[in-house]
């Protein structure tokens, strides 16, 4: 579950990315048909024809996100990548987005715990723009009017966290769950430090992280690949690296004991989120805990939404979230909004039954084939887009390689009745587990103490964890 | 699990940037074949055999603006009971059914229309189909089962109550609608929406869930004669048409700027303003897209997000957005900034649009509008969701077939004169609702500064508003 922040808040359908699946055919054609390259100055290239419409979708990934931040200094990569709107030693400040849009295009950009990407969805026979536009800005950034875009962002944050109190519970969530490892702040950085950040911070990030050999083209659309393979060695190939970026060392402690944390915040409804360690998919676990996350959340005849929703009528909603694709072990998190009059307590006891019950018997051979086939679907529908098929395709480049989508089907399948009860005892247990509430103080201002607001965190306006432009 | 209805605002705003992305030369990439089907409804299908999935998409003239005075949200809880199974299928076996396919079948209420509908795999179109048939056929909408979605309702309300931009469009549509049948969210309100009865919902199913004049659309992996077979075979039994609905008057916002607070402990001033617009029908509704695309409509190429978050880093969101539906809707901006900022960043907007009335957009501006409000035509087809609504709309608005082909003339024809005709015409700095959510006290709106920008004075207080 972490977060990540668009640019613009245009697409909520996109922030399902990371939701995936399988499917033998679809699977198998799609990876097969992608063509790599590496230009020498280690900038790595995939291509995908997709003749499904006359359109393709041009992204271009750098593996810096929040992870990468320290403290004093978080916010600081979303914050570089709406710089990156802001102009170039050849274009001034939001040209970027004006000539995409003159061309037919539509663009944006995105930034998570893990990675900073920009996209551009735009008609075939304009591909060549994108391609110059994002040559320019990863060799030529000059940022202007960063103070007022500061102030952007600041505003942003008002509205994505400060203003949402689910996402304010999270981020509280988030910074008691991890104390070492940078999964500690929120993407769009605390609000002291967003106001902290300067110029020269910028400068100098952009500086380390984008740079040809930190940096992954993914293409997909109607075009031949080896012209726009060509295309792309053309305008990316005199770019110039940077410093090796520093990798990310930190190791999360291991949790003994259970970490509780509060908020109260201008709401009415209460809420809580509960947070588990769990591994990525470079443990044999993910596929299990996917299942688990499935047979808990997805669908309208899942065990939280039958129960809690449905036969208790005790929440708003409730649901379990785990993406495998985090770059660092990261958390299973399982959250609820309760109705007008519910106590908070009561729901947290009967989810714990639930988490419970995966624990202590195993799920029947119906509700394991039932997840399957919903991840089934869900892997092939998330292929009708070619953004989503291109950010699919980067995520697993990322991660290693695009190769380890053809793995998701066969691990997915594998997974036994016995293999969800395994994970569930090993990582659903109260010493693993950090609780927040949410104490609503109202949401007239005379209601709220003398605090006044502010102090909020994040909230997941998608439930993934990116801030978008 | 984000299913707040504020989002929708946010989210509006921002849409418009996507919906005015209407058609494009190249419609020949879509193929569509359109049919009358026996049972009285139209049948539009696009092949298209890439991946082994389906979608279809079945509209019917039971959207919300057929909700009676008094009884707002019962569209929208029709639609959502709907979903709860069938005569023989309790609701928790009709879940099981769907998701043991990994599809998913929905119906929703929206303001002009409610839309049936499912995705899934290819191997199970026919199962997937079979179960929405029975929910609009034979669907169960049992006591138990209506009032147990009316709670799940009026919770889902209240916790949209918690959302600035959620109620900051309720005051907005209801302040300028009043009881005319757009006034009111399709979700209604936790007072009306505790009115109703199961009979109520019953009566509502049989009246207007008809399928004289209702469209379906589909697109995906399908046989366009298999599909045509199975819907005259098993899609029976809602015959007859809803009867006509009278157009109501089309809103009018009094002179001056009226404002309306509501107070919330938040830290961001939500802001709607804004007035009535026109219908799709409206032959306007062209130039007056090109129009809207410049002033506020067009993402960063817009004169409002350029000078509200660019230039002065007021705001995240701003932008504004023509809601054309079957009856005139609002034409409305909305944005969020910082309490303290709220007056300046509303002073911006009016300023702006006096600046559209009063002097031609550049030749450069327009024809940055009509490349891009034609040029992204083709984005529309990359999802079979898209395709399918775009078709909805081809019939339901009565644009036509070749609407594609027709469509780049329509854009390529605006002039900057007619921009700013429809400045003129549309836009009413003198004559508007203002709506913030917000902390009042930090925001401490200047109603007689505004009055004064609005009216197209110097305004002596202008300096003083943070």
């Amino acid at each position: 579950m972490n977060n990540a922040i668009f640019r613009y808040p245009l697409i909520a359908a996109l922030t399902v990315v990371t939701t995936f699946a399988f499917l033998p055919r679809a699977n198998a054609g799609m990876t097969d048909a992608v063509k790599t390259e590496t230009l020498p100055n280690g900038l790595k290239v995939l291509v995908l024809e997709n003749h499904k419409a006359p359109v393709a979708s041009f992204n271009v990934f750098y593996r810096v996100g929040s992870r990468n931040e320290q403290f004093g200094k978080t916010g600081i990569s979303h914050l570089c990548e709406h710089l990156m709107f802001k102009g170039t030693h050849k274009i001034g400040p939001e040209e970027f987005s004006k000539i995409i849009q003159e061309n037919g295009g539509e663009d944006n950009a995105m930034t998570s715990t893990d990675y900073t990407e920009y996209f551009e969805n735009i008609n075939r026979d304009r591909l060549s723009v994108p391609i110059s536009l994002e040559a320019d800005r990863m060799a030529n950034f000059a940022p202007q009017q960063f103070d007022k875009e500061r102030s952007v962002v600041e505003e942003e944050r008002r509205l994505r966290t400060d203003d949402q109190p689910e996402d304010a519970l999270d981020e509280q969530v988030r910074a008691a769950a991890f104390v070492e490892h940078p999964y500690h702040w929120p993407v769009i950085g605390w609000m002291q430090d967003i106001q902290r950040l300067t110029l020269n911070d910028a400068l100098a990030y952009h500086h380390i992280y984008y740079s040809p050999q930190n940096a992954l083209i993914v293409v997909v659309g109607d075009f031949n690949a080896n012209t726009v393979l060509k295309q792309i060695a053309e305008a990316f190939g005199a770019v110039k690296n940077g410093p090796k970026p520093p990798p990310v060392t930190e190791v999360e402690p291991e949790q003994k004991g259970e970490r509780r944390v509060e908020l109260r915040h201008a709401a009415n409804l209460p809420a809580f989120e509960e947070a588990y360690h769990v591994p990525n998919l470079t443990n044999p676990d993910a596929f299990p805990l996917e299942i688990a996350s499935e047979i808990l959340s997805d669908g309208k005849s899942s065990r939280l939404y039958k129960d809690l929703v449905v036969d208790k009528r005790m929440v708003v909603d409730v649901g379990a979230g785990y993406d495998m694709t985090s770059f660092d072990p990261d958390l299973f998190v399982v959250e609820a909004q309760m109705r007008p009059g519910i106590k908070t307590e009561d729901v947290i006891a009967e989810t714990d039954k639930q988490i419970a019950e995966l624990r202590n018997s195993q799920v029947s051979a119906n509700e394991l084939q039932k997840a399957k086939n919903l991840e089934q679907a869900e892997f092939v529908f998330s292929q009708d887009s070619i953004l989503r098929e291109a950010m699919l395709l980067g995520v697993y480049q990322m991660l290693g390689n695009y190769k380890l989508l053809d793995q998701y089907l066969p691990g997915i399948d594998k997974v036994t009745a016995a293999d969800v009860q395994r994970v569930a005892r090993k990582y659903f247990v109260d010493s693993n587990r950090t609780l927040g509430v949410l104490v609503p103080t109202g949401v007239l201002p005379h209601e709220m103490g003398g605090g006044g607001p502010g102090g909020g965190g994040v909230r997941h306006a998608e439930p993934i964890g990116q801030v978008a432009r | 699990m984000n299913r707040q209805p504020g989002r929708n605002l946010i989210v509006a705003a921002a849409a418009a940037i996507i919906a005015l992305v209407s058609l494009a030369p190249q419609a020949q990439a879509l193929q569509i074949k359109r049919m009358t089907l026996s049972n009285g409804a139209i049948l539009l299908i696009s092949e298209e055999h890439q991946l082994p999935m389906v979608t279809v998409s079945i509209a019917f003239d039971a959207g919300s603006r057929r909700d009676p005075v008094g009884q707002e949200g019962l569209a929208a809880l029709t639609a959502t009971c709907l979903s709860q199974g069938t005569k023989s299928l309790s609701a928790a076996d009709f879940n099981q059914k769907v998701d043991f396919m990994g599809s998913s079948v929905s119906v929703d209420a929206g303001r002009d229309y409610a839309t049936a509908g499912f995705t899934s795999l290819t191997k199970y179109e026919d199962q997937t189909l079979k179960l929405l048939v029975g929910i609009l056929t034979q669907p169960g909408l049992r006591d138990a089962d209506i009032e147990r979605k009316r709670a799940e309702t009026i919770a889902d309300l209240k916790a949209a109550e918690e959302e600035p931009g959620y109620v900051a469009g309720i005051r907005f549509i209801k302040t300028l609608f009043g009881n005319s049948p757009y006034g009111h969210r399709s979700s209604g309100t936790p007072e009306s929406v505790a009115k109703l009865t199961p009979a109520d919902v019953r009566s509502f199913y049989h009246k207007y869930y008809r399928l004289g004049g209702a469209v379906i659309a589909v697109t995906g992996d399908v046989q366009a004669d298999k599909i045509k077979a199975l819907l005259e075979q098993e899609l029976t039994g809602l015959s007859g048409s809803v009867p006509a609905q009278a157009e109501p008057a089309a809103p009018t916002v009094g002179k001056g700027v009226e404002i309306k607070l509501v107070d919330r402990n938040v830290s961001q001033a939500n802001v709607i303003m804004g007035f009535g617009g026109i219908a799709r029908s409206n032959p306007d509704y062209y130039k007056l897209q090109v129009m809207n695309y410049i002033f506020g409509g067009g993402g960063f190429a817009s004169r409002l997000m350029e000078v509200v978050r660019s230039e002065n880093g007021l705001a995240y969101f701003i932008g504004s957005g023509v809601e054309a539906g079957k009856f005139p809707g609002a034409y409305a901006i909305s944005l969020g900034t910082k309490n303290a900022s709220a007056n300046e960043a509303i002073k911006l907007v009016l300023e702006q649009m006096r600046r559209m009335q009063s002097a031609p957009v550049s030749d450069a501006e327009l024809q940055s509008a009509k490349k891009f409000l034609v040029g992204s035509f083709p984005l529309k087809f990359d999802r079979q969701s898209s395709i399918a609504s775009f078709m909805l709309q081809v019939e339901l608005y009565g644009l036509g077939l070749d609407y594609a082909e027709h469509y780049p003339k329509l854009i390529d024809a605006v002039t900057t004169q007619d921009v700013q005709q429809m400045a003129q015409k549309y836009l009413h700095p003198d004559a508007i609702l203002v709506v913030a959510v917000a902390n009042q006290k930090e925001a401490a709106i200047n109603q007689q500064m505004l009055s004064e920008v609005a009216a197209g004075q110097e305004s002596a207080s202008g300096a003083s508003t943070h």
